[in-house]
């Protein structure tokens, strides 16, 4: 019983910074149909951003995202208008053109991290790296709760602007439907550079609160793409609650794994990835569409 | 059929001269053709199916990785290195129905996606099991290597894949493949079985990839999960193609020259060798955005404008 709350706490700690990955994914599928493999390589820039922030300046790591998010959010509606904009646009669905062109934008930034910061492995200590508290009588991580907290709150913000905001409802617009939307007035152009620096935005600040718990390189970021595709291709690409959603069945399969199953905890990441196959294979529309929700909006993964 | 004749004696004429270099050239030069050898077999067999068939594939180290452990596990058992490698290709086929049955259900950058589950998969994998040697990996037994004989396996391999590729292109199979990256719906309805198309593209490639795996573990006599189920390695094989002109036959050979010279030139200067994934994304980045047919589109946009340039006086001359 006691382990039963323990998965579920850990599970939901995990799925709150899953969730933030997660949508920085989602958003720019939504608008634009573009698979971002860069995704990767701005979460490792966000983990580097943070350390020299930390380390340079004395920045508390949580702190830094003040800096990580306007930064990050700018360098996404640079990528997009200096190259993503450039490439023809298909209306059916994720082109392969623009996941190989990100591919290259993902190599390019990891040489970059490489040049300025060395092939080393670097992590971020601070006071209360080892301290933990307790939640419902589970020993967690301080780190830890301060992600979910972060993770929470950005979750919230970007609700209120999707469901409050001019810019909200023209980015869900244009997800739905882009000819429709164009036809209203919207201007898709402006809205995909937008949703671009979101998405940018949001995995540099999953980037950040991913520091503050893992040692990274620059390397660090294929295990959490792989996630975050597992994500979202089991919840939709649409939703908010759905990211939230697949997120949570991630980390609970995973802590389920890890605290029920004699499987080595090497081969947790072979399973998630295997889990991602899976789930592309199995549910092609995403948990709700094998729900039969799709019926009536049906997306077009595959 | 003349065309045909004429690169029949043009692979012939490379084969022989290939094969005789050994007697007129050092061994330094011949380890660079054989690291250029390595390098078309990877890119003219991902094309089979990556190329060909559009079918982009990030998880090709899987099946290197295959072949150099069939054969160093051999090897090590007392089995001549070179007799495994027909087990090699069978063992690579047979993994790629287990990737391709479930995966080929999916299109586009959803299947790239999923391939690079597997291949990571498939490396966490080998890296924590005991029989590859976990992260210290194999040797292979003392005496099993020879480089005259590995080098000419290479090239007779090199010289028969790109044969292979330049037959498929023109065959019914290979426009099977071509009408399924065109439009795989209209490929369906016009009673291409593109799924048993797919799949037999992938186990050709995956087996010519495996034996090419089995000779890179024979020449480099030492083998780690870390070395042949590397991510970079899927990478380079996807980018040789891409770069030099995907789905054609001269492209992928043009793009492992380029980038086999690269890696030599990679190797021997520091400076460069740590900006290898710069040069790579860069060039990526660059042919997406400017040239999406690769260099061999971009020589034939070139010879176009030259021939232009060439005819546009005669009007006036007449």
């Amino acid at each position: 019983m006691k382990d039963l709350v323990a998965i579920l706490v850990n599970s939901l700690l995990a799925a709150g910074l899953y969730a933030t990955m997660s949508y920085g994914l989602a958003v720019i599928y939504g608008v634009m149909r573009i698979i971002n493999l860069a995704h990767a390589g701005i979460l490792m820039l966000g983990a580097y951003a943070t350390l020299t922030l930390y380390s340079r300046f004395g920045l508390d790591p949580f702190l830094s995202l003040a800096v990580v998010i306007p930064v990050f959010f700018g360098f996404g509606v640079l990528l997009y208008l200096t190259m993503v904009r450039r490439l023809p646009r298909s209306s059916s669905g994720a082109s392969i053109e623009s996941l190989l062109l990100l591919f290259g934008v993902w190599l390019v930034l990891q040489n970059l991290a490489y040049a300025i910061w060395t092939g080393d492995t670097q992590s971020i200590l601070t006071g209360y790296t080892m301290k933990s508290l307790s939640v419902l009588g589970v020993r967690v991580g301080v780190p830890t709760v301060a992600v979910f907290a972060v993770s929470a709150a950005s979750l919230v913000v970007l609700q209120v602007i999707l469901r409050r905001t001019y810019l909200g409802r023209a980015i869900r617009a244009v997800t739905q439907n882009r000819d429709a939307a164009l036809i209203a007035g919207v201007n898709a152009d402006r809205i995909s550079a937008v949703a671009f620096g979101i998405g940018t935005a949001f995995a540099g600040v999953a980037g950040s609160l991913l520091a503050t718990m893992y040692a990274f390189t620059p390397d660090f970021g294929r295990s959490f793409l792989l996630k975050s595709f597992c994500i979202i291709v089991l919840a939709g690409m649409e939703s908010v609650a759905g990211v939230a959603a697949g997120s949570f069945l991630l980390a609970l399969l995973e802590n389920v794994v890890g605290g029920y199953t004699s499987i080595p905890t090497s081969f947790q990441d072979a399973l998630s990835f295997l889990l991602l196959v899976v789930a592309l294979v199995a549910f092609p529309h995403g948990l709700l569409g094998a729900f039969g929700r799709s019926s009536l909006r049906r997306r077009s993964i595959p | 059929m003349r065309r045909r004749a004429r690169s029949l004696a043009l692979g012939a004429a490379s084969l022989a001269l290939l094969l005789a270099a050994p007697s007129f050239l050092e061994r330094g030069t011949l380890n660079d053709i054989w690291n250029v050898a390595f390098a078309v077999i990877l890119a003219s067999a991902w094309n089979l199916l990556g190329g060909f068939a559009g079918q982009i594939s990030i998880g090709y180290s899987a099946f290197i990785g295959i072949g150099a452990y069939t054969t160093a596990l051999l090897a090590l058992k007392g089995v001549n290195p070179y007799a495994t490698l027909p087990l090699a290709a069978l063992l690579g086929a047979a993994f790629s129905f287990v990737v391709g049955l479930p995966t080929f259900r999916l299109r586009g950058p959803y299947f790239t996606i999923a391939t690079i589950g597997v291949s990571e998969a498939v490396r966490v994998v080998a890296t924590g099991v005991a029989f590859t040697g976990g992260s210290s990996g194999l040797r292979m037994p003392a005496g099993s290597f020879d480089f005259t004989r590995n080098y000419a396996s290479m090239v007779i391999l090199a010289v028969a894949v790109v044969s292979l590729s330049a037959w498929v292109k023109n065959s019914p199979f290979g426009r099977a493949l071509a009408a399924i990256r065109q439009d795989i719906d209209a490929a369906e309805s016009l009673g291409v079985h593109s799924a048993r198309y797919k799949l037999l593209a992938h186990a050709l490639s995956a087996a010519i990839v495996a034996v090419a795996g089995s000779l890179f573990a024979i020449n480099f006599q030492y083998i780690s999960p870390g070395s042949v189920f590397d991510f970079r390695l899927s990478l380079s094989i996807v980018l040789m193609p891409i770069v030099g002109g995907l789905g054609t036959v001269g492209g992928p050979v043009l793009g492992a020259l380029l980038f086999g010279y690269l890696q030599i030139k990679l190797l021997s200067s520091p400076a460069l060798r740590d900006s290898y994934l710069f040069i790579y994304g860069g060039m990526l980045i660059a042919v997406m955005l400017f040239e999406p047919k690769g260099l061999l589109g971009l020589f034939h946009r070139l010879r176009r404008a030259a021939g232009r340039a060439v005819s546009r006086p005669v009007p006036d001359a007449g």
